[in-house]
């Protein structure tokens, strides 16, 4: 069937492409040349006035794995008050901060988002993240798999094992959990608090292992680097939350060593403690040597106020964090002694003064660093907010005048801690399209997703030219998932299944005897049984499995 | 003012939603109006003229009559008004009532008045288990009102109770005022095993001694308490079936707890309230 979207002005980054009028046509779920003039066109939709951009991917959103069914459990009430009836062609859910499945596949695709990436699925818990994901109907989905604190690692790290093995590690744990990057979640730290260490900087030494934190990101890291890995290392560093920690990032930045890197809701990693009250915004400082650091790339975890529930591996933080649990309950626990989790609900208020500065500090990032390419959008739902709140924070960026409106109505001494009134700038369309499209595919190496030339998938959103940003992208006229009409205004009007991304880095098979031994003495799981094999994930009712190529050094 | 009289036809529809047929909703409404409205029954949607007879238009006062435990949500949200139901209620009776009165006439299911905000819910017979609890994902149940059971009550009565009045004439079930915040509840029988688990403040009083003594509290001595001469001189205003607490005096043994949750609680046997107690 080939189908038609006459008039449209495309927004595509990718292509350099800005606001230009130009039909595209779809055939076959993807996105083809002009067809010869005699071909009947099946189906035309006139898309005059309207924006035509690629779908949104989000690069960093907890969609599955333990934690986030445990943050299920552990908030009834946000699924009693946000109850979703099931309609024609759609089923029924529930939840606003940790929604069920089904509801953040709408959710997702009636805001233009075809692509989403859980960024912390444990190895423990690979079956639990793909089942889940596969439950999430029309968006693809990809994983990355959480290491740098599993005892395996540390202890080959601790006796000295040459990087080759280090990485032959990496690429085995990716390929038996079917990952599409590596994310490492307080490297170290997790462990450590297992040894009853409250805290782990960067060069503080482990109590048992011989390693740092330092050493773990620069052998992920290199690792990640040699097989070729599309996305840099996704790093969740030390410190998170901790007044001061901004010059931990600042470290961590060179401890990569001029290596690809990734920093991942950086707003929790930037803040300083200066100031009356010991708390103040890094943000500046930050910005400036990531626009000087061309190997760096970072999406920003932006919060918004009200209640959401963080929810995340790293043990460490969120015991620390335990006591703001609001309302007043938790859950730490280990999984597997590969990591850990945490689970804390939260209230984020404009009047509090951590909060409020802990939002501009958000947007000072967004809007000090420069170069739209290594700045993703994300609010690293549900622990800045839920992802549902993207179009509000869309509209932030793009209009000062609201900027300041909302800033007005914050904690006044936040409002002084922040240089974020004198900033002026506001981002373009092209930008967001850069933000939430072309960038994020670029770094995960989805080479068919992210834009809309010939060849690329054709998860298609379509809006209408809106003066309020939040109302455009919170309402998309059309949204179309490889192919097929999934949202009409604003509507699910089909559900088809997702893809799921990975990759397939190659690696010395010999790794696997060493695992064997492991496996055997210390795990619940044998090996055989724990790596997740193709045709498993596929029998989870995904449309396809797409991998993606490494290009290794 | 004139009720307005809703008879129940032969059902074969199955279970019943009457959640919209409140005294304040129906108020104003004239006979089409009323007859018009949808009631889900499982899957479908059934107009009201045909499962019940009409008499009257919409009032404040509301019968249902010849109702049976098929009908759920009795009193949905209700706010104003009087809702008198001749026969069984079934399940969540009064369920998150704000207002007004319901009286039955017969038994009733299980949630009556689960996490009711006000109002008073006066039923004649025996209730099913979770009277005045939270609802499943709400962490607060009762928050206000009055429940007056004549008969049994079930399991978990008043479970995370936050304020409000829960009576019990007959016996009650185990785990009474499980994790209950605060409130009031009577129970003038016997009560089942773990009374007051959990509790972390608010009174349960019993005119019988609880077969096992209730885990979690201890005793605290005989006293005399002038806020019970004053509770029932109120409570035996309120209905003709409560007057016997008209006489009740203010002593009662006093056991603290749950100790394991803070300890504020409390569990009253009142020490001269046989002679009135129901079977």
């Amino acid at each position: 069937m080939l189908t038609r979207l006459a008039n449209g002005t495309i927004i595509d980054p990718a292509h350099g492409v800005n606001a230009v009028q130009r039909d595209i046509f779809i055939e076959d779920g993807r996105i083809v040349r002009a067809p010869a003039a005699m071909r009947k066109i099946d189906r035309e939709y006139d898309l005059s006035g309207n924006i035509v951009m690629a779908g949104a991917l989000d690069i960093h959103t907890h969609i599955g794995g333990g934690k986030v069914n445990i943050a299920r459990v552990l908030l009834p009430e946000d699924h009693e008050q946000d109850p979703v009836a099931p309609s024609a062609g759609r089923r029924g859910g529930s939840g606003r901060a940790v929604p069920s499945t089904f509801v953040t596949g709408y959710r997702y695709a009636e805001m233009g988002y075809t692509a989403c990436f859980e960024p912390a699925m444990l190895p423990a818990n690979t079956r639990q993240a793909h089942l889940e994901m596969a439950d999430i109907p029309i968006v693809d989905a990809g994983a990355y798999v959480l290491m740098g604190n599993d005892d395996f690692l540390l202890q080959l790290m601790s006796d000295g094992a040459p990087q080759a093995l280090i990485t032959d590690y990496v690429a085995w744990t990716m390929r038996a959990t079917q990952a599409l990057a590596v994310k490492v979640v307080n490297p170290g730290g997790i462990n450590a608090f297992k040894f009853n260490q409250r805290k782990l900087d960067l060069d503080e030494r482990h109590a048992v292992y011989d390693v740092t934190p330092r050493s773990i990101l620069r052998a992920l890291c290199t690792a990640v680097h040699d097989l070729g890995i599309p996305h840099p290392l996704h790093v969740h560093g030390c410190n998170l939350g901790v007044p001061g920690n901004d010059a931990t990032t600042l470290d961590t930045i060179t401890a990569a060593d001029g290596l690809r890197m990734h920093l991942t809701h950086l707003q929790f990693h930037a803040y300083g403690k200066e100031g009356d009250r010991k708390f103040s915004s890094g943000a500046a400082r930050i910005a400036e040597r990531i626009n000087a650091a061309q190997n760096i790339s970072l999406d920003v975890g932006q919060i918004m106020f009200g209640r959401t529930v963080t929810a995340s591996g790293d043990t460490m933080l969120q015991f620390r964090g335990a006591k703001h649990a609001h309302p007043k309950k938790t859950v730490t626990m280990d999984i597997e002694c590969d990591a850990g989790c945490g689970v804390v609900p939260f209230n984020y208020r404009s009047r509090n003064f951590v909060n409020a500065l802990q939002w501009c500090v958000g947007l000072e990032l967004f809007l000090l660093i420069n170069d739209p390419w290594r700045i993703f959008l994300t609010t690293d739902h549900p622990n800045g907010a839920p992802f549902t709140c993207y179009p509000h924070l869309i509209r932030l960026l793009m209009d000062r005048e609201y900027r300041l409106e909302m800033l007005s109505g914050l904690h006044p001494a936040a409002r002084q801690h922040s240089i974020l009134a004198s900033l002026t700038r506001e981002y373009s369309l092209y930008e967001i399209a850069i933000l939430t499209r072309a960038a994020p595919a670029r770094s995960l190496g989805l080479g068919d997703r992210g834009h809309l030339g010939v060849g690329a998938a054709a998860d298609v959103v379509v809006y209408r030219k809106r003066r309020n940003m939040e109302e455009m992208f919170s309402s998309p006229r059309l949204v179309f998932k490889d192919g097929k009409p999934v949202v009409q205004d604003g509507r699910i009007i089909d559900t088809p299944a997702g893809t799921v991304h990975r990759v397939a880095p190659e690696f010395d098979p010999a790794i696997a005897r060493r695992l064997q031994r492991y496996f055997d003495r210390y795990h619940t799981v044998r090996l055989g049984n724990f790596r997740l094999g193709d045709d498993e994930l596929l029998s989870y009712g995904r449309a396809g499995l797409s991998t993606h190529s490494c290009l290794p050094v | 003012m004139k009720p307005l009289i809703l008879t129940l036809r032969r059902n074969d529809h199955g279970r019943i939603d009457v959640s919209p047929l409140t005294p304040d909703k129906l108020h104003g409404m004239n006979r089409d109006a009323v007859a018009a409205i949808r009631l889900q029954c499982g899957r479908r949607r059934v107009r009201v003229d045909t499962l019940f007879e009409i008499t009257g238009r919409g009032a404040r006062r509301v019968e249902i009559r010849r109702s049976t435990d098929q009908l759920f949500r009795i009193g949905f949200r209700m706010r104003s008004g009087t809702l008198e139901v001749r026969g069984h209620a079934g399940d969540n009776l009064g369920e998150r009532m704000e207002g007004g009165e319901i009286r039955v006439r017969g038994d009733a299911g299980e949630w009556v008045g689960a996490s009711m905000g006000g109002g008073l819910i006066d039923v004649s017979g025996c209730v099913g288990h979770r009277i005045g609890a939270a609802l499943p994902g709400q962490l607060t149940g009762m928050k206000d009102g009055l429940i007056l059971i004549a008969g049994d009550a079930g399991d978990r009565a008043g479970e995370r109770m936050r304020a409000g009045t829960i009576v019990v004439l007959g016996n009650s079930g185990p785990w009474l005022a499980h994790r209950m915040a605060a409130g009031t509840i009577i129970v003038m029988g016997r009560s089942g095993a773990h009374a007051g688990i959990g509790m972390k403040r608010g009174t349960i009083l019993m005119g019988r001694k609880p077969l096992l003594p209730p885990v979690g509290f201890r005793a605290a001595g005989t006293l005399k308490m002038e806020f019970l001469r004053l509770l029932f001189k109120q409570l035996g205003g309120t209905r003709t079936s409560m007057a016997m607490f008209r006489g009740f005096g203010p002593e009662a043994i006093r056991l603290a707890g749950d100790l394991t949750a803070g300890g504020k609680g409390e569990i009253l046997i009142l020490l001269n309230a046989r002679a009135g107690a129901a079977t």
